[in-house]
């Protein structure tokens, strides 16, 4: 089989959907007339309906893995319900060669009643497998599944994490040409989501992929291809991951600031800079490695003489990912005379992996000890690197070919080696 | 290398989409055998009386009108047969039709959380709702049987007959069923009516009373051509000979003609109604 061949093709493929529940099974009772007596006009948006997916094109190959990302009600559910056959275009066209595996509900048909034993049954034959491969497969399911001795106990005893394992086993052993992945991995425990990656990277290879996911983590790690939707349409499309990813990150409006303070203290402004500054509608975008300042300005109570600080920074899933203190280097900053504090923190290079982050301040009393003022989101900004990553920093590093002489040839990583892949 | 391709077709043949749908059937017999498996032995599973009530409503009801007929409550035409097993049948056979009415609108509504995530041949929601049926009609003919043997009924060469016409008659009811499934899974007024309107049917068709001598009935029940079905599997079943064969003769031909129909609508509506069911 060749390696390049197009396995899945879309061309400009549109769906509309109604708001209104009423009007929605009205318009659905007309479209069974209209299928039964064959219409053949194409009907343009009727009161209530919009374009869930308007005109996406794209390819697949074999051996490719594409990403399809976006926010909630960008459309990416219902294309792939349309890409699964589940539902049909109302314009355009999906043709998929080959054999189509989905992994989109796991476990599907499995009665709670009945034993894992049994319940792989049902499910294998709801994705389509026949008695006998089935029958073939078993053992490997069971072990995959680790669910050994609770083979024979009812799937509703089970825990939410066996019964995901379980219905991953059974779903791992297609073996199809074109596989589409919907957020089944954001379940499980860590060990089980490791364990899907690696299946699916060993089905990346002979497979066209269609992976939809909001964990930016896998999506940089498998795809090699990435689309970006935007209300029923494509944003951005490429082969460059880390753009793609880039541009859904600031799609997210800032969370909203939260203050908690305890004394008469605000914060003026505050502003980041950075070498390659391009500052993107509010969001500062950052080379990986670069430098940034973070200046800001506080109004203080002249009962507050001197004042330390800690910044963290939170990644877009809020998670504490890095932070820098004031006291580490003892630094005191004094209030003046009118009750005007102006610091500025600069961090030399940022090591972060390409994804959007916020600074947290906090601000103590330097004298008393004292949390005054904790303010989240006051400045946010993106890292861009072409370099995928998992983990959330990416260390800069020197390599040495230990069998090589010559002490020139070692590499010493610059910023620029790592920006230019 | 298989190809499917999905667009928006508004143009295609009957004969195609037959074709479709009968490899549908074909193609999807053994997730329909499964899942006919799960649902029978999860129901039984939980249950201590078992298959004790497959056959309970149809006794209550039929207990009823041998109570008002044994007290001469109401007075009602001879019967051939004793009148218990008269109704015992009767409301046996009633409750398996109407049990095929509605029996794909429940198997589409029972089965909606695979149909909106897992693609496929939907046909095996039919033959599943079928399996189904099937057992609870062999444990409710089981009694029929018991009581037969009870009443020491003989029976003769016209037993033969029984399979067929009560076949043909279940596949009339399925079809008007499945062509009642695009509708009555938008909306669910479908679902109330079928039960209401199969209690009506029930008193102007020979269910639990034989067609009287003379009067308004008679007529009505004359023009009724489920009297015929029904009298003539009563008839195949108790060693009588069999009536009207030219009814049946229509009556199959019709049906065939619904089922054709039934599935060719419910092939092209199912992609719809997904859609439907999801949004």
């Amino acid at each position: 089989m060749m390696k390049d061949d197009v396995l899945i093709k879309v061309e400009n493929v549109s769906k509309k959907f109604s708001k209104n529940l009423k009007k929605s099974l009205y318009y659905g009772l007309m479209d069974v007339f209209g299928g039964v007596i064959g219409s053949t006009k194409t009907r343009a948006l009727r009161g209530d309906e919009f374009w869930a997916v308007k005109e996406v094109s794209f390819e697949v190959k074999r051996g490719e893995c594409l990403g399809l990302i976006g926010h909630n009600g960008a459309g990416k559910s219902t294309l792939l319900k349309m890409l699964n056959g589940l539902i049909k275009p109302d314009a355009g066209k999906i043709t998929m060669h080959g054999k189509v595996g989905a992994l989109i509900e796991l476990g599907a048909g499995f009665n709670p009643i009945l034993s894992g034993r049994e319940n792989i049954y049902n499910n294998a034959a709801v994705i389509g497998f026949t008695k006998k491969e089935i029958d073939a497969k078993f053992d490997s399911i069971v072990e995959f599944a680790e669910i050994g001795e609770f083979l024979d106990m009812p799937v509703q005893n089970y825990s939410s994490g066996m019964k995901v394992r379980l219905g991953f086993a059974i779903a791992a052993q297609m073996q199809p040409d074109v596989l589409i992945i919907d957020e089944v991995l954001a379940v499980g425990d860590l060990g089980f989501k490791i364990k899907c990656m690696n299946t699916i990277q060993q089905l990346l290879k002979n497979t066209a992929v269609i992976f939809v996911s909001h964990a930016m983590t896998q999506v940089t790690t498998v795809c090699t291809k990435i689309i970006l939707m935007n209300k029923g349409q494509i944003e951005f499309e490429g082969n460059d991951i880390g753009a793609g990813v880039e541009k859904y990150f600031l799609k997210f409006e800032s969370n909203e600031q939260q203050i908690i303070s305890s004394k008469n203290i605000s914060l003026i402004k505050a502003k980041l800079f950075s070498e390659n500054t391009s500052d993107n509608e509010g969001s500062l975008s950052i080379d990986y490695g670069d430098s940034v300042e973070l200046k800001f300005d506080l109004q203080v109570d002249q009962s507050v003489k001197n004042l330390k600080f800690r910044l963290g920074i939170f990644n877009i899933e809020y998670r504490l990912v890095a932070e820098v203190d004031s006291e580490q280097i003892n630094f005191i900053a004094k209030n003046s005379n009118e009750g005007v504090v102006s610091v500025t923190m600069k961090i030399d290079h940022l090591y972060l992996r390409s994804g959007k982050y916020s600074f947290h301040l906090h601000v103590s009393d330097a004298d008393k000890n004292e949390r005054i003022l904790r303010q989240s989101d006051i400045v946010s900004f993106v890292v861009r690197h072409s370099l995928t990553a998992g983990a959330d920093m990416i260390l800069p590093s020197a390599w040495i070919d230990n069998l090589k002489n010559n002490s020139s040839e070692n590499n010493t990583m610059t910023n620029t080696q790592i920006n230019g892949k | 290398m298989e190809t499917r391709i999905y667009q928006s077709t508004k143009n295609y043949t009957i004969a195609t989409v037959l074709k479709e749908s009968a490899n549908g059937f074909k193609e999807s017999f053994y997730l329909a055998k499964q899942l006919a498996k799960r649902d029978i032995n999860a129901q039984y599973r939980q249950s201590v009386l078992g298959v004790f009530w497959a056959f309970v409503p149809v006794l209550m009801s039929a207990s009823v009108w041998i109570f008002l007929n044994g007290t001469g409550t109401i007075r009602m035409a001879e019967t051939n047969i004793p009148y218990p097993l008269f109704v015992v049948i009767g409301t046996t056979l009633w409750s398996v039709f109407g049990d095929c009415l509605l029996m794909t609108i429940s198997s589409v509504n029972a089965n909606k959380s695979i149909i909106t995530k897992i693609n496929f041949q939907k046909e095996a929601l039919i033959t599943l709702g079928f399996i189904k049926l099937s057992f609870n009609l062999l444990i409710k003919l089981g009694l029929i049987l018991v009581l037969m043997l009870f009443y020491k009924v003989s029976i003769s060469a016209s037993v033969i007959w029984f399979l067929p016409i009560l076949l043909m008659a279940m596949l009339a009811f399925i079809s008007v069923g499945v062509l009642l499934t695009p509708i009555g899974i938008l909306y669910h007024d479908v679902n109330r009516l079928i039960p209401v309107l199969m209690q009506v049917m029930m008193y102007l068709t020979p269910v639990v009373y034989n067609v009287p001598k003379d009067g308004l009935m008679k007529t009505i029940m004359q023009y009724n051509p489920l009297t015929y079905i029904l009298n003539n599997l009563r008839n195949s079943l108790t060693g009588y000979d069999m009536q009207h064969t030219m009814i049946l003769l229509g009556f199959t031909i019709i049906t065939l003609f619904i089922f054709l129909l039934a599935i060719l609508i419910y092939r092209i509506s199912m992609p719809i109604i997904t859609e439907r069911m999801s949004a």
